[in-house]
């Protein structure tokens, strides 16, 4: 094993680092209420608003991959002058305040917003307050972070690999599926799981957009916060349940991260 | 040796980070003491009021500053019990002023507001009743005051046979979405209709009591015990009659007993 070499000041900045990130965690932990655990998780609609959460996250970062990848690869094959153009448009809900994004939604999509007015006339029906809207509330924050992380392995992939493919007569088609997505499996799979993560903590744009109605638009993020003013017990234990599955992201991602980082 | 002194320095580090934390913590609460400052908490229906009342108090005492913190009172007493600073809270119902007692000197009944039936100015809608058409109307969750009166309110009315759309987090989001228009009507306080009476109306709820929900205010039991004068005449000046006046303006109901 290679030896550190890491400066004083370097080394305690980073032990400070550890502390300030690994406290909190450690006293979320020590506020569950463990002889009670399973009764306060079960108190009020705390197990619809998980089980909601879960498959409506789910199905927006199933949807995000879908339509992320082949973004990530048009903005690898574009032209640099597209590229600049898009790439902050694509990337900008990644920065965006959560309730921007929620107003920016509502905007497009209430049956005042820009299209919304014209399917509430033809249909009678309204995006908001539904379970659709959660779904597409994750879509929205979800996709960016697909075509960062995948954008980023495409454009590792070496040049050689794709001119020899082409050489041998691969079709555009055949050279995405059959060479670029299989190199780029690692970081997929990583953009994939950080984009589930981030669609399962969504709280403000949700709110805002969806509203919260047990079982239909009540999220497990929202379900913590209005669990925090009646039941701080219940809140605790969701907001651990929700540190158990961040964990497990990052221990499930490790390989394709170590991956993705070294390449 | 070198597992050791790894061991030592990491323990450092973590000591350092606590005891800087710690010094930060214990040296917050003391500027206070001959602090011109009065931080308020109160609930969000009292805003439009309050924002303007403080301005005047500040400009009629200069060099006091009225910062207020406008919020859901369930959240603002649960800040509170977890150890928010704060010299004067005001509650919009009872429940969150008990909840955060062991904090709370002088409590008393404040004011009196209700919860209404509100929709757009040009709304079909005339009565409650008329909520069970298909439309889409929202109210308050039940860990909000405007939420628990709401539920009250419609229990009371009976005949109800389609649920709201979305239970909002506070008086102030449910207000919000129906003034975008994103819903055909909301059960929202009757202060937040005349505030906005050029573009929502209101319909009352039938049983009045039932509607109605208790306001209650109260000075930190930190603050009284340093009696922190400004404190004490802002407590006071939000009890006067000349400030009744002008919350019974907005619509609270001012004499009210419970």
């Amino acid at each position: 094993m290679r030896k550190k070499r890491i400066d004083p000041l370097s080394q305690a900045l980073a032990y400070i680092a550890i502390c300030v990130i690994s406290l909190p965690i450690f006293a979320l932990v020590v506020k569950v209420p463990w002889s009670t655990f399973f009764f306060s998780l079960n108190s009020g609609d705390s197990l619809t608003a998980v089980k909601l959460s879960l498959w409506t996250s789910v199905l927006a970062a199933l949807i995000s991959l879908i339509l992320g990848v082949p973004l990530a690869w048009w903005l690898v094959q574009s032209n640099p002058k597209v590229t600049r153009i898009f790439r902050p448009l694509v990337l900008a809900p990644i920065a965006l305040p959560p309730t921007v994004a929620g107003l920016a939604l509502l905007g497009l999509l209430s049956r005042r917003g820009v299209i919304g007015t014209y399917i509430y006339q033809q249909t009678g029906w309204q995006m908001p307050f539904t379970t659709a809207a959660v779904v597409f509330t994750g879509i929205f924050i979800g996709v960016p972070y697909v075509v960062l992380i995948a954008e980023s392995t495409f454009a590792q992939l070496p040049d050689d690999i794709e001119d020899a493919a082409l050489v041998d007569r691969a079709s555009h088609s055949q050279l995405f599926r059959m060479i670029a997505l299989p190199q780029a499996r690692d970081g997929i799979a990583t953009g994939s799981l950080l984009a589930w993560a981030r669609i399962l903590g969504e709280f403000g744009a949700t709110m805002m957009f969806a509203g919260s109605m047990p079982g239909i638009t009540q999220t497990w993020t929202v379900q913590i916060y209005q669990q925090l003013e009646v039941s701080p017990d219940s809140a605790y234990a969701l907001s651990f349940l929700m540190v158990v599955i961040a964990m497990v992201i990052f221990v499930l991602i490790r390989k394709p991260l170590k991956n993705a980082i070294r390449r | 040796m070198r597992k050791i002194s790894k061991a030592m320095r990491t323990r450092v580090a973590c000591l350092a980070f606590f005891s800087l934390s710690s010094l930060v913590l214990t040296q917050s609460p003391v500027h206070g003491v001959q602090s011109k400052t009065v931080n308020v908490l109160a609930a969000s229906s009292l805003q439009p009021s309050y924002s303007l009342l403080a301005k005047k108090f500040e400009r009629a005492n200069p060099g006091v500053k009225i910062k207020i913190s406008f919020g859901s009172s369930a959240m603002l007493s649960s800040q509170i019990i977890a150890g928010a600073p704060f010299d004067i809270f005001v509650s919009a119902d009872i429940a969150s002023m008990a909840a955060a007692r062991s904090e709370i000197s002088r409590r008393s009944d404040y004011v009196a507001n209700s919860v209404v039936l509100a929709v757009p100015l040009d709304s079909s809608i005339t009565k409650v009743s008329d909520l069970n058409q298909n439309l889409e109307w929202i109210q308050c969750a039940n860990t909000a005051p405007c939420g628990t009166a709401a539920n009250r309110a419609l229990a009371s009315e009976g005949g109800l046979t389609r649920s709201p759309v979305s239970l909002e987090v506070s008086a102030s989001s449910t207000l919000a979405k129906l003034i975008s228009g994103a819903v055909d009507a909301a059960i929202v306080y009757e202060t937040d209709v005349i505030a906005n009476q050029s573009k929502i109306r209101s319909i009352s709820f039938a049983d009045a009591r039932a509607a109605s929900t208790q306001y209650q205010i109260g000075t930190s039991k930190v603050a009284m015990a340093k009696n922190k004068r400004w404190t004490n005449a802002f407590f006071l000046h939000l009890q006067s009659s000349e400030v009744k006046k002008i919350l019974a303006k907005a619509g609270f109901k001012v004499n009210i007993v419970k």
